[in-house]
């Protein structure tokens, strides 16, 4: 048990001081907060598009965070050599693969939650923002709170990550790099929320929001042909394993935003999603890595 | 000594393959040895000849073409086997963004070592390699040598039987090399087992009970270091020198007509102006 502990522990330490993770995480809450919500709805709905905005990120970036995460981490592991460390040590392969594979999940789970929380702060916010429109039909004044609450979502993790990269270890994404993303997602949310007749001219605008997404969507395919036959498999399985379950965290949520209750059946949907891929995949890595040379 | 055999290898061998399984090389190829309790057993070879192979076969991480591996009296992928080995491999394999401190703690954790223990364990092997006042440093920052140490650290964290050293001195200064020694000299006296490989062969002869010299994945040579009847070196040298030597003289040659021809062109050149 210790030993499982050990790996877990490593490597969600590895997978949460990835650059990429934070990177993920940014695009993630800034499409949550901003992308589809200023452009495809009225704040009439605002609930609504809060929902959708907040679990369409957390889909969409939770697969690219999964894909990456895991696939890096089992890929430093063997590259580096400290697989060879790891497999001279009294530990089976099956236990390390597995206990490799829920500090990955562990590294998901503050993802997962992270954009969750945000989600269901925004949904609750424009729940209220509604009421206070429906009832003084001035939904103008709504515009600056959602926008300076959408912006201190977003600064959130930048500032958690300046400071980690000041006073921790950890060495994120060159802050300059990160300020630049930052202040061409405010200039786009910007002119987005406060000129809402000049939307149609913003597209490029939206499509620069997603951006960060879709390089990352690139990359790691680009990752994927790289790999050999067996080990794209195996991130086929990893993506199976880890995004089924997103989709089932999506009927939770949705469920949770009409009224704070879960009812049983989603929860089973999820169960039945998500556990036949994560066996799938434990199975076929387990066969993988038991039967594998490690040089 | 007690003559108990703590590694078997009988008639090992190893091909690799290539992705359409055809053989590629054969690495290790009909390999018999054995190590007894409580000896310093060298393998020696030249690069290429082997070595590591044979050795990571020991450790399980490779699976023999043919032949029985047995660490223990056990299969080498057995978890009760490893247990009772620490291994420090020829290049330091490190998680980079680990403190030498959790570096440690993690490979005390894969030992199944309880934490208390762990910490008490992690802080006597970095004070004695050294380390202690840099134990909260990432590792990815340290040099060569400090990775080396904390390598070897963490290869003696579970307290092994058996000790598998890969090229123990491979990027260490003189001074450490030197107490790398002492190390492995007080380790062995004090009971433990230990294999080694190495490419200095003054550092083996200082070290080994008993050595095996390989080439191309066979056993050449075999025998205590005090009975070899000469320096380890030129026994060395002799059982594999001829087959390893370079071939100097074509290139040689090639330069040396290159030179002369030039020599011409320059004195054709002076005579022309």
């Amino acid at each position: 048990m210790r030993s499982v502990v050990s790996v877990v522990k490593a490597t969600a330490l590895e997978v949460l001081s990835e650059p990429l993770t934070l990177l993920v995480q940014l695009a993630a809450l800034t499409m949550a907060v901003l992308a589809p919500a200023f452009h495809y709805h009225q704040f009439g709905e605002a609930t609504r598009m809060a929902r959708d905005a907040g679990f369409s990120a957390l889909f969409t970036c939770g697969s690219i965070m999964a894909v990456f995460g895991t696939i890096r981490a089992f890929r430093r592991e063997i590259e580096s050599g400290t697989l060879q460390m790891a497999l001279s040590h009294p530990v089976s392969r099956g236990g390390f693969f597995v206990a490799k594979t829920l500090g990955a999940a562990v590294a998901y789970l503050v993802f997962a939650a992270t954009v969750l929380a945000t989600s269901l702060t925004i949904i609750e916010g424009a729940r209220v923002g509604g009421a206070y429109a429906e009832r003084t039909g001035d939904i103008a004044r709504l515009s600056g709170p959602f926008l300076a609450a959408g912006v201190a979502v977003m600064l959130l993790p930048l500032v958690i990550g300046a400071a980690l990269n000041r006073f921790a270890r950890f060495r994120f994404v060159p802050t300059a790099i990160a300020t630049a993303l930052m202040l061409a997602l405010l200039a786009g949310g910007a002119s987005s929320v406060l000129d809402p007749a000049l939307l149609p001219r913003h597209l490029p605008v939206a499509a620069l929001l997603l951006c960060p997404a879709l390089v990352l969507l690139a990359a790691s395919a680009a990752f994927a042909v790289r790999f050999k036959a067996n080990a794209a498999a195996a991130a086929v399985g990893i993506v199976a394993a880890l995004c089924i379950p997103a989709a089932g965290n999506y009927y939770m949520a949705d469920a949770l935003s009409k009224g704070g209750v879960v009812p049983w059946s989603y929860v089973a949907i999820a169960a039945i999603a998500a556990l036949p891929a994560a066996v799938a995949f434990l199975v076929l890595g387990i066969r993988f890595i038991g039967g594998r040379d490690v040089s | 000594m007690t003559g108990e055999g703590i590694i078997e290898l009988v008639d090992v061998r190893k091909t690799f393959r290539d992705f359409w399984l055809r053989p590629t090389v054969n690495a290790v190829d009909g390999l018999s040895l054995s190590v007894r309790r409580g000896e310093v057993f060298g393998l020696l070879g030249p690069n290429g000849s082997g070595k590591s192979t044979t050795i990571k076969m020991i450790l399980g991480l490779l699976e023999p073409s043919a032949g029985k591996v047995e660490l223990f009296g056990l299969s080498p992928r057995s978890v009760e086997a490893r247990r009772r080995l620490g291994y420090l491999p020829e290049l330091s394999y490190l998680h980079p963004f680990l403190t030498a401190k959790e570096t440690l703690g993690y490979y005390a954790g894969l030992c199944g070592i309880p934490r208390a223990e762990s910490r008490d364990r992690t802080r006597q092997l970095l004070d004695m390699v050294g380390l202690a006042d840099v134990s909260s440093r990432p590792v990815g920052g340290f040099s060569k040598g400090m990775a080396r140490r904390v390598a070897l650290a963490a290869s003696l964290v579970g307290r092994p039987e058996l000790l598998v050293l890969d090229e123990p001195t491979s990027g260490l200064d003189p001074i450490s090399t030197k107490e790398v020694k002492t190390l492995v000299k007080a380790l062995a006296k004090g009971g433990m087992t230990i294999l080694t490989t190495s490419h200095l062969l003054a550092d083996a002869e200082d070290i080994c009970d008993r050595v095996m010299i390989l080439n191309h994945g066979k056993s050449v040579a075999e025998g205590k270091v005090g009975e070899l009847g000469t320096s380890l070196e030129e026994f060395f040298l002799a059982k594999v020198g001829d087959a390893d030597s370079f071939k100097l003289a074509p290139f040689l040659s090639q330069s040396e007509a290159t030179t002369t021809r030039s020599e011409n062109e320059e004195a054709a050149r002076d005579n022309r102006d």
